[in-house]
């Protein structure tokens, strides 16, 4: 790593590694790394074969976005059409497209860029959620809640921010303060929240809690 | 076709001997710019000297295969596969040489802050062939292309005059002189010592 005045240099190996919740794709956020404000960038890694690189989504309202296969190779679907994607190929995906991505070698590594067009680029919080949680169960609890700081300081009225942070907190094992998240989240959010934390395996161990049945009345 | 490969992209030599691979334009991306480059051979130029003053961007330049050696501010900086250089400084000068004949690089950039505008450059960069061999009428369609998206962008106007003058459209030439020092007059003094304009020079309506 090099910090000069004005630029920096980095390698992909320098970056910080959150392995996802529920896929195998482990993030490795470049935009956040370096602070660069244009557009959305970072790499993801299938560490062995098999394992999603880019998980399987669809962005309808969503950002258009470019996939470069950096390192190894990927089984790219974008909606009915399957491909081998070694390095080098550039895959785009309209905002709509369904797209997904197989790691074909272990260490695969692909490069996303996205943005919505016509529309000046805000970071989304989902970077610093995804930061947060990945901090979590690394063992980082501290590091996470700062992560998950800076995304709620960023938005603090959206009732995305607060509900993640009491899932955050309920998966840190904090009840007291996952309940008082949680409170704020309905407040901003309202039913929205109430269907979401229902169902929301998080909350598992607090559902029985009535201070739970409390906090989204 | 939503997927290809750098190979496969176009390749579009320019005069300072690097080689322009356009992704953006490629997919008519318009949230982001992106292109890649190679170079002609090992030691010969991937990146052209420049910086971004005019436009503001910020940039990463990501070595996809190979090696290159970049030199930023002054400072050199030997780059391979998986490193990339983030230029959060538009002010600064930057530039490479490729060290292996296959060294390819991408290079993202946009202005913090704005919606993404397809920069007027690649244009010039694309219509670069046309102009080589003499195809003015190609050179000419690609400017009117991107002049119908940007009307009031100077540096197209000021590049189709120069193509149109090559081309012994004398009044094409003039008129989109004449619009191009009207949005930037710094243009006039410019066209005074441009080559492309020998051939007008002397035309009472060439711009003091």
């Amino acid at each position: 790593m090099s910090i000069r005045a004005g630029y920096e240099i980095v390698s992909i190996d320098d970056l910080d590694r959150y392995p996802s919740e529920n896929g195998t794709q482990v993030l490795l956020p470049v935009r956040r790394r370096l602070g660069f404000e244009p557009f959305g960038v970072n790499a993801w890694l299938g560490r062995e074969a098999g394992d999603h690189v880019i998980e399987r989504h669809r962005e309808p309202q969503g950002p258009e976005e470019l996939y470069v296969v950096l390192r190894g190779e990927a089984r790219f679907t974008l909606d009915d059409e399957t491909f081998e994607a070694p390095i080098g190929t550039l895959v785009h995906a309209p905002p709509g497209t369904l797209r997904e991505a197989i790691a074909v070698e272990p260490g695969t590594v692909v490069l996303a860029m996205g943005a919505k067009p016509g529309e000046a680029f805000t970071p989304s919080p989902w970077e610093d959620f995804a930061v947060a949680f990945g901090r979590l169960r690394a063992g980082d609890e501290a590091g996470g809640r700062e992560a998950m700081n800076e995304a709620l300081a960023r938005d603090p009225d959206a009732w995305q921010g607060a509900y993640n942070a009491a899932c955050f907190e309920a998966q840190a094992g904090n009840d007291d303060a996952a309940l008082d998240q949680l409170r704020r989240a309905v407040a901003a959010g309202g039913d929205d929240v109430r269907a979401y934390a229902e169902s929301d395996t998080d909350f598992d161990a607090l559902r029985s809690d009535p201070l739970f049945r409390e906090a989204l009345s | 076709m939503t997927w290809t490969t750098v190979d496969e992209l176009d390749a579009v030599t320019l005069p300072d001997g690097f080689v322009w691979r356009p992704i953006r334009r490629r997919f008519g991306i318009k949230a982001f710019g992106v292109n890649a480059y190679t170079a002609k051979e090992a030691g010969g130029r991937i990146i052209e000297e420049h910086t971004e003053q005019a436009l503001g961007h910020q940039e990463i330049y990501l070595v996809l295969r190979g090696r290159a050696r970049f030199t930023i501010d002054g400072t050199e900086h030997e780059l391979g596969p998986g490193q990339m250089v983030f230029l959060r400084d538009p002010g600064l000068r930057r530039g490479a040489v490729a060290l292996d004949d296959y060294t390819v690089v991408i290079a993202l950039g946009g202005k913090p802050g704005s919606p993404h505008v397809v920069s007027p450059w690649e244009a010039m960069f694309a219509a670069a062939p046309a102009v080589e061999r003499g195809d003015w009428d190609e050179a000419v369609k690609i400017h009117q292309e991107a002049l119908a998206e940007f009307p009031k962008n100077a540096a197209l106007l000021y590049n189709l005059a120069c193509i149109e003058s090559l081309a012994g459209r004398s009044l094409d030439s003039l008129l989109h002189l004449e619009r191009a020092v009207e949005l930037d007059p710094k243009l006039a003094r410019r066209a005074q010592a441009d080559p492309d304009f020998d051939a007008l020079r002397s035309e009472p309506a060439f711009p003091a």
